[in-house]
């Protein structure tokens, strides 16, 4: 008797079932975009901060002091420590290692180019532009300037691993355009061994922004060999997908207990990616580059609560449509909450029958809304990022419990009013 | 006589139009914080992207660069003629401007890095670093330097601490008066005022870049350099790509983001008024059949019904953009730590469009020109 009650209302009046619906089926298609985008904005801006270049720098320990500016070191080769080659692919065997998106490795050499019978002075740098690094699991990696670098452009293209070739600075190049112009090949000498000499083949001009402009670059073996330490590095770059800092990651690891010890551990903080390639590659001093990193996790919080602030807007938008016209449903049915009492329905079967009918139609129209919703964000996460947004199935049940929440809460008053409803009056029409 | 029936109209069904008043007024104010926040993100967020530091460096033309160690080799440019340009053209998008000199120095007979600059200057340059000890609050300072983080550990110096830089003969006593914490170069470097390093190099008046910090979007940045390089022939004024760019894309991504959020509740809103309006006009019907018994004209029914709604419109936008300016200013504390200012081109914008949906939402009441007065009132 109750089902069918339920299911003439459905039949007998389709049309204003439908606006109910509908109010539900935007609600809902609204309430799951915004959420599936704010639950994945976190990790997709992280990624599109990597935009930025490096966050970490690792240098070797108890060096002496880098003479650098702007990330061209002027120190002698003979001076100071370095790190080994061979041993940069255990970075990608740390806890976090999906969240390294790339790693350059650099060695600057003090050189000499001799060309016309004038001898230049200018810095060698070495490095990888896109070089496959064996990880100890016996897969490649590829990395290079292209993931850490990626402002560096370059006119002609980049040098070849392991090829004498070079690519030069902009500034470099526009100041001796007779030298260094793209396809001529120049012989380049240590400038502390002038007997060490290599020809390389220009193959274009990179311009970075920094000191490098003033310098030529080489591919990492090349300024190995050149220097006379084979298999070293000076600095590495590494560019690592971060969670902003909060309570926890501010706080010392070593005073930590073993769970809050265990929770740092195992979240991709800056500070404990930092820990965990210390534990890889002993003996270095691994800094975050603050500039990148404070910027790159202030910004991330700022528009994370910024955006759940949106997406609560959204909910309140949702349930206010959702509540009003399920309210406006049981205004506009007074008549037949009437006829109901009037031939011995008590309030509590009236508002069952009802609450039965917003129930059904909450669940439809949220799984409809459910459906569309993906669909909005899917086309959100494509024209804002590039990427459609991926699909998250855990929030199918929240919807659909949000709706019916908001649609039963929206009639509990306008229910309550009807329940007050004598039926004579409403009979005689007045 | 017409507004007369509206006042009567309004307060007769008074329950009713609170309704569609709470459904006007908060509809409005989501509308209106949002697009209040909307028009203040990106000034709110450029800002942000300033602790990334310089975004614009002055520096000698290319063609005269000179290569291979920079303080002693390199072609210097004479710092008036940059500073009094910098500063006659210096704008409120100006956040921090300083001039750097580098020195390669001894320190206890080890090579240091010593980069001569404004100090009060370059903190706000870099607002990153983290400086332990007490800081250096003037450029004028002749006695004081910061110390990287690297170079106290190296060479075992702590705040209060006495150091001689000593250059070609050249020499200078400071105290130690602050560690800096950069994460970056700067670690390996000393920083003492400009004046010093000058004198210790020997290079008075002369300086070798000049950084600045610049407010805006990329194409603020992109006209401040124009405006700089077509004041300052024989220099190369360049933005510092790797901010410029990244920022440029970080803030386009972040405000596509939000402004498409910000639609989608805008259109979620309006259905919801729409929906709320749509109903309370059709419940006039009853009123309509009752006028055009006793002899209105349909027009003038209309346009009571319309006025009605719009007065409605009216009230619940001005209303609800109040309460969605106080909710921006809550919500700008509670995501930038700062007030978000009130922007009151929003008010008549808000307004305009609660009018408008609310009108929207009365459309149905085209209909009534077909509604025979009989039918309704026999209660059909």
């Amino acid at each position: 008797m109750f089902a069918r009650l339920v299911g003439e209302s459905f039949v007998r009046n389709p049309r204003r079932k439908i606006l109910t619906a509908a109010a539900v089926v935007v609600g809902m298609a609204v309430a799951t975009a915004t959420l599936t985008v704010a639950l994945d904005v976190g990790d997709r801006l992280a990624r599109e901060f990597r935009s930025l270049g490096a966050n970490l720098l690792v240098t070797p320990v108890s060096d002496t002091l880098p003479l650098e500016i702007g990330g061209v070191d002027y120190r002698p080769v003979d001076e100071g420590a370095y790190l080994e080659e061979a041993s940069l692919g255990r970075l990608k065997t740390i806890f976090w290692r999906h969240n390294i998106v790339g790693f350059t490795p650099f060695l600057d050499v003090p050189a000499v180019v001799s060309a016309d019978g004038r001898s230049l002075h200018t810095t060698l740098v070495g490095t990888w532009y896109e070089h496959d690094v064996a990880v100890p699991d016996g897969t490649k990696f590829k990395s290079g300037v292209s993931a850490t670098h990626p402002w560096w452009k370059v006119q002609g293209r980049w040098f070849h691993d392991n090829a004498d070739e070079c690519v030069v600075g902009a500034a470099l190049a526009a100041a001796n355009p007779a030298v260094f112009s793209v396809g001529r090949t120049i012989r380049i000498a240590n400038s502390k061994n002038l007997g060490q000499t290599q020809a390389l083949v220009i193959t274009g001009v990179v311009s970075t922004g920094g000191a490098e402009d003033k310098s030529v670059l080489v591919a990492l073996s090349v300024a190995q060999n050149l220097s006379g330490h084979p298999g070293k590095i000076r600095r590495l770059f590494v560019s690592a997908l971060t969670k902003p800092a909060d309570s926890l990651s501010e706080r010392d690891p070593h005073t930590l207990s073993a769970k809050d010890y265990d929770r740092w551990f195992c979240s991709p903080y800056i500070s404990s990616i930092s820990f965990q390639i210390q534990q890889v590659l002993p003996g270095t001093d691994v800094r975050a580059i603050r500039r990148v990193a404070d910027t790159e996790g202030r910004i991330l919080s700022r528009v994370g609560t910024l955006l759940w602030i949106v997406t609560l807007a959204a909910l309140a938008g949702a349930a206010l449509a959702v509540a009003a016209t399920a309210a406006t449903t049981v205004l506009e049915r007074r008549d037949e909450i009437g006829i109901m009492k009037a031939i011995g329905a008590t309030n509590s079967v009236v508002a069952g029958i009802f609450l039965a009918e917003q129930a059904l139609l909450a669940l439809a129209g949220g799984a409809l809304g459910f459906v569309l919703g993906v669909g909005l964000a899917w086309i959100l996460g494509q024209s804002v990022f590039g990427t459609p947004s991926s699909l998250r199935m855990v929030l199918l049940p929240v919807v659909l419990g949000l709706a019916t929440l908001i649609a039963i809460l929206g009639s509990l008053i306008p229910l309550r009013r009807a329940a007050r409803f004598q039926p004579a009056p409403i009979l005689r029409g007045e | 006589m017409f507004t007369r029936i509206l006042w009567k109209l309004l307060r007769a069904s008074r329950g009713r139009l609170v309704v569609a008043l709470v459904a006007l007024v908060s509809g409005a104010a989501v509308i209106s914080a949002l697009l209040n926040l909307q028009f203040d993100i990106e000034r709110k967020l450029s800002q942000e992207f300033r602790t990334l530091g310089a975004n614009l460096v002055i520096s000698p033309e290319r063609d005269a660069q000179a290569m291979g160690w920079p303080a002693d080799s390199a072609v210097l440019m004479n710092q008036d003629a940059v500073l009094n340009q910098v500063e006659r053209l210096r704008t409120q998008e100006l956040v921090a401007a300083a001039p750097f000199l580098y020195v390669v120095a001894q320190v206890k007979d080890r090579p240091v890095m010593v980069a001569g600059t404004w100090l009060d200057e370059a903190t706000k340059l870099a607002p990153t670093w983290k400086i332990s000890g007490t800081g250096i609050a003037s450029r004028h300072d002749g006695t004081g330097s910061l110390l990287g983080r690297n170079v106290a550990q190296q060479l075992k110096l702590a705040p209060g601490a006495q150091m001689e830089l000593s250059y070609l003969g050249r020499r200078a006593l400071l105290t130690v008066k602050g560690i800096v914490d950069a994460g970056g170069p700067e670690d390996n470097q000393v920083f003492v005022n400009l004046p010093v390093a000058q004198q210790l190099a020997g290079l008075r008046g002369q300086i070798a870049v000049m950084e600045l910090s610049i407010n805006g979007t990329s194409k603020t940045i992109e006209s401040y350099a124009q405006r700089l390089a077509a004041n300052l022939p024989g220099f190369e004024v360049r933005p510092i790509r790797q901010v410029t760019e990244a920022e440029g894309e970080l803030l386009n991504r972040i405000r596509l983001l939000v402004l498409s959020m910000v639609l989608l509740i805008l259109v979620l809103t309006g259905l919801c008024v729409l929906a709320t309006m749509a109903a309370l006009a059709m419940e006039r019907r009853a009123d309509v059949g009752l006028m055009k018994a006793l002899g209105g004209s349909i027009s003038r029914i209309v346009g009571l019904f319309l006025a009605e709604v719009g007065v409605l419109g009216a009230a619940g936008g001005l209303v609800g953009c109040l309460v969605g300016v106080a909710l921006s200013r809550w919500m700008g504390q509670r995501v930038f730590g700062a007030t978000v200012s009130a922007r009151w081109e929003v008010l008549p914008l808000t307004v305009a469009l609660m009018v408008g949906v609310a009108l929207t939402g009365a459309l149905p009441l085209r209909r009534l020109g077909n509604v025979k007065p009989a039918v309704i009132l026999r209660g059909e």
